[in-house]
């Protein structure tokens, strides 16, 4: 909670201290009539002095005081660029196109980096070893939006895959079946982009992680006492070795909620991480305190789950 | 404010340029104005066709390539869905709130307006079957069409068409429209197809006004809040009606298919926003699409060789143009608030004029633009039809006569650095003749043209600092701070040329619409002349008049006037206006036309 408190706080400071001023630029015409910057800031109470008003009347009617209150009511605001859009509104709508995106990315690449990485530090100096490690090095140094341009092109001109959107939008489905395929075609290469990019981070964790848990006496023990190398490796190896993986999870976990911009830009996948950066564009404070405040609570919520799982992978942990 | 509206450079750039990103990536120096890109004309006659045509189920549009001959039995001559990708999104569907050049797209599909203008910049009718203004010029009387209804089936009358310029003009909070109605004293319905506008003083571009003015019902929102009112049923008397509308991601419009004067031949047109200019020309190439609104010039040779598209360059009715612009205040007159630290060597005429002879303006479409634009004169864009000054001589390129000019007022590079001099009475900061020119950092082509600016001007002794601004920062040193020597940026034009002329108006100096801080008064007389000029030809000669004097005081370079890009497929509408250079393939006008290809 202190945490939050504190970047609620610092999330509002920054962005006042920003040059420009939100009633010109933010309430998206910079050469408005004075009547209406007036009647604007009045509206968003930027007409109030920011952190402690100072002019003898009651202290606390600031726009950080009023912030603070509205923020204890779940009341994030209106946007300022659109003005007739709540921004949890905005916030919550863009979240759930961000976590359809996210979701099924990171789980295929926690699963495939899992395997990849512990079939490379089984198979270590192997051809199998060699092609994951390059295969992983190369997707993790690839910039994502170039690899998210390079598969948009691919798909779309050999598979004939949508390059935009969630869906193909105004078509009556003959079934769900046919609704489902229609989602999948058009969510594979933006998941796919994003799932390659976490993925090669993954492998590498996992891989030097085994390699480290391989060398230690007790697997050693293991093989002396004739288990098989699938047993050492589920009963032994794996759940050791899963503890740095589980921290770079949560911690990715925790950043890609505030959008995959890149990717999110590439296809145009209407996200948080395209509406952040629109709202930077636009001064949109409203916008953009509620999407850093989502940022640090879901940061802080998926450092809460890796402890949880910690404790779970490692008993040791939970009785500390 | 001056009487015209619109939206400025700012508008246009610096917000269009941020949210309409895309569109402005490919920096099409946005079309910030309320585009109201020619609509109405003469009803398309869809020839008393069927409203709904028996057998042509529609099907959402195969992402197939269609094949037109395989079953000719499916031919369907009306119905069918329009796909169109955008770079955008509205931002309101209340029309006045709008900023973005898709909220008047939307507008423009969902609503009338008294007046219309056509692809060649004609006034036409469209609610108003007439009008005409009193002899002492300060009476305008609108005949409002009969049968005219909303989507709702409410009859329009001439009571909405008051009620919605009372409306507009009320409300202060709305950034554009309110301006359209400067100056009007009264507007009333006497009876139910008359209205009757007075006005303060005669109105020399009253049409231009009518054209944005979205009739609403007043039945729906009398009592509303307008400012604040979300309007999310869109209820309007246009060709269209909203069905369906996901913020950001697309919005479905149905056909009015009893429209009362130009019903559409197809069923509905959904608006898909593609941000990225890659997925929307991919998009089209394979089908998934019909038409995309704008894509960057390096992109027109792929489209172009593709056989299944067609590929639109023209310049859109309300141009845009690319300037450079001067810092002109002196600081004895500095706007309160002001900084004022432009180059003193920029307010000598003769300085700007051989900056002017020193730019290749065709060198800039040419190697920018991949010739897609074509080299400005002033404030009064090609688009804009006889208001155009073509018979105004430009400085021609010549570095010579940029040195030689230079020369004689006095500026010579007396430390062998390359560099020139300023007079000995100027106090300028450096010296000699380094600017500051700044540029918005939300363009694509903006690096390349500082680049290439700044060579050009070395070439006669001027040296130029570059730095890349965010547009909001921009507008915050540039005006009414004037903390900057040069600025290359943009503007969106009305069809109208009262808006980007008024800009450069003595008493704008201190409002923040003018960015030069150029002021004269023979210029502003010219400004109020045209202002109450009802004559068209006289009008044009004092709008004419007005940019001769822009180019002999040189406090723009106007780079030049922005042409925009549109494709469509050709196996699937067909029938889209073409042969007209100025139209936009998403208008009414376009979008009522089309029909299923065959």
């Amino acid at each position: 909670m202190a945490t939050i408190l504190v970047v609620v706080t610092f999330n509002f400071l920054l962005f006042r201290v920003l040059p420009g001023d939100p009633a010109k630029s933010g309430l998206r015409d910079p050469r408005l009539s004075p009547a209406a910057v007036a009647a604007l800031q009045e509206r968003f109470g930027l007409d109030k002095p920011v952190l402690i008003a100072t002019d003898g009347g009651d202290p606390f009617d600031s726009q950080y005081f009023a912030y603070l209150g509205a923020l204890a009511r779940a009341d994030l605001g209106v946007s300022y660029a659109f003005r007739d859009r709540p921004v949890t509104d905005l916030l919550g709508q863009a979240l759930v196109n961000t976590l359809w995106l996210i979701m099924p990315a990171q789980l295929l690449a926690i699963v495939l980096g899992t395997v990849l990485g512990l079939l490379a530090a089984w198979r270590r100096r192997t051809r199998i070893d060699t092609g994951a490690l390059t295969f992983s090095l190369v997707m993790w140094s690839l910039p994502t939006f170039f690899l998210g341009i390079v598969l948009l092109y691919f798909g779309s001109a050999w598979f004939g895959l949508p390059t935009a959107g969630r869906g193909t939008i105004g078509v009556e489905f003959g079934s769900l079946w046919e609704q489902l395929v229609d989602i999948g075609r058009h969510m594979f290469l933006p998941t796919l982009t994003l799932a390659l990019v976490l993925l090669g981070e993954y492998m590498l964790i996992m891989r030097s992680s085994v390699v480290e848990v391989f060398s230690e006496d007790y697997i050693l023990t293991a093989k002396a006492k004739g288990l098989s190398t699938f047993r050492i490796i589920r009963d032994h190896a794996l759940r050791n070795a899963m503890l740095p993986l589980v921290t770079l999870i949560a911690l990715t976990l925790g950043f890609t909620v505030a959008g995959a911009i890149q990717v999110e830009a590439v296809f145009s996948w209407p996200g948080l991480g395209e509406l952040t950066v629109r709202a930077v564009g636009q001064r949109d404070y409203p916008v953009l305190q509620g999407a850093f405040l989502l940022l640090a609570v879901s940061v802080v919520l998926a450092n809460l789950a890796a402890d949880v799982v910690y404790g779970w992978l490692d008993p040791r942990v939970a009785q500390a | 404010m001056s009487q015209s509206s619109g939206r400025g450079r700012l508008a246009a750039c610096a917000m269009l340029v941020v949210l309409l990103s895309a569109a402005c990536m490919a920096e099409s120096p946005p079309t910030a104005s309320p585009t109201e890109p020619a609509t109405g004309g003469p009803p398309a006659t869809p020839a008393d066709q069927p409203t709904d045509a028996p057998a042509t189920p529609d099907d959402g549009r195969p992402t197939a390539p269609a094949t037109p001959d395989a079953t000719p039995e499916a031919t369907p001559t009306t119905g069918g869905t329009v796909r169109i990708a955008m770079a955008g999104f509205p931002d309101y569907r209340n029309p006045g709130n709008g900023v973005l050049a898709e909220a008047y797209t939307l507008y423009e599909l969902v609503y009338d307006t008294p007046i219309t203008i056509t692809a060649d910049g004609q006034y036409v009718p469209e609610l108003a079957s007439e009008w005409s203004v009193s002899d002492d010029e300060l009476t305008w009387t609108l005949t409002i069409v009969e049968g005219a209804t909303f989507h709702d089936g409410e009859p329009l009358t001439a009571e909405d068409v008051a009620f919605t310029l009372n409306l507009y003009q009320a409300t202060e909070d709305f950034p554009f429209l309110p301006s359209y109605t400067a100056g009007f004293t009264a507007v009333e319905a006497p009876d139910a197809t008359t209205v009757q506008i007075t006005t303060e003083e005669p109105i020399g571009n009253f049409e231009s006004r009518m054209v944005f003015m979205y009739v609403l019902p007043q039945h729906i929102w009398e009592g509303q809040d307008a400012a604040t009112f979300e309007n999310a049923e869109m209820v309007g008397s246009g060709a269209f009606s909203l069905a369906e509308y996901d913020q950001g991601i697309s919005m479905t419009l149905e056909a009015v298919k009893d429209h009362w004067s130009t019903p559409p031949i197809v069923d509905r047109v959904i608006f898909q926003t593609i941000g990225n200019p890659d997925a929307r020309i991919a998009a089209l190439q394979q089908g998934n699409v019909d038409m995309i609104t704008e894509f960057p010039a390096t992109a027109v040779n792929t489209l172009r060789n593709d056989p299944n598209v067609e590929v639109l360059i023209a310049e859109p009715i309300t141009g845009s143009l690319t300037d450079i612009f001067f810092n002109l205040v002196d600081p004895a007159d500095c706007p309160e608030d002001g900084v004022c630290s432009g180059h003193p060597a920029l307010r000598d005429v003769e300085v700007r004029r051989a900056l002017a002879e020193a730019t290749d303006k065709q060198q800039i479409v040419d190697v920018s633009l991949l010739g897609l634009g074509e080299p400005g004169l002033s404030l009064v864009p090609t688009g804009l039809g006889d208001f155009f000054a073509a018979g105004v001589q430009d400085y021609a390129f010549s570095v010579d006569a940029a040195n030689q000019r230079l020369e004689t007022a006095g500026y010579v590079d007396s430390d062998g650095d390359g560099i020139r001099e300023c007079l000995a009475d100027q106090n300028c900061p450096t010296g000699d003749l380094t600017f500051r020119l700044f540029y918005p950092n939300d363009s694509d082509v903006a690096p390349r043209e500082a680049d290439l600016i700044s060579d050009m001007w070395q070439a006669v002794g001027v040296s130029v600092q570059i730095q890349a601004l965010d547009p909001d920062t921009l507008t915050s040193v540039c005006c009414p701070t004037f903390d900057f020597d040069v600025i290359r940026w943009g503007w969106g034009s009305d069809p109208d040329p009262a808006f980007l002329l008024g800009t450069v108006l003595c008493d704008e100096v201190d409002s923040g619409w003018s960015e030069t801080g150029y002021c004269n008064e023979a210029y502003d007389a010219l400004y109020a002349a045209a202002n109450v000029e009802t004559d068209h030809a006289a009008r044009v000669d004092l709008v004419h008049q007005m940019q001769q004097i822009l180019i002999d005081d040189v406090p723009y370079i106007i780079a030049y006037y922005y042409k925009e890009t549109q494709a469509f497929r050709r196996d699937t509408f067909v029938g889209w206006p073409m042969e007209d250079p100025t139209l936009t393939l998403q208008s009414a006008e376009s979008l009522t036309t089309i029909r299923p290809a065959p």
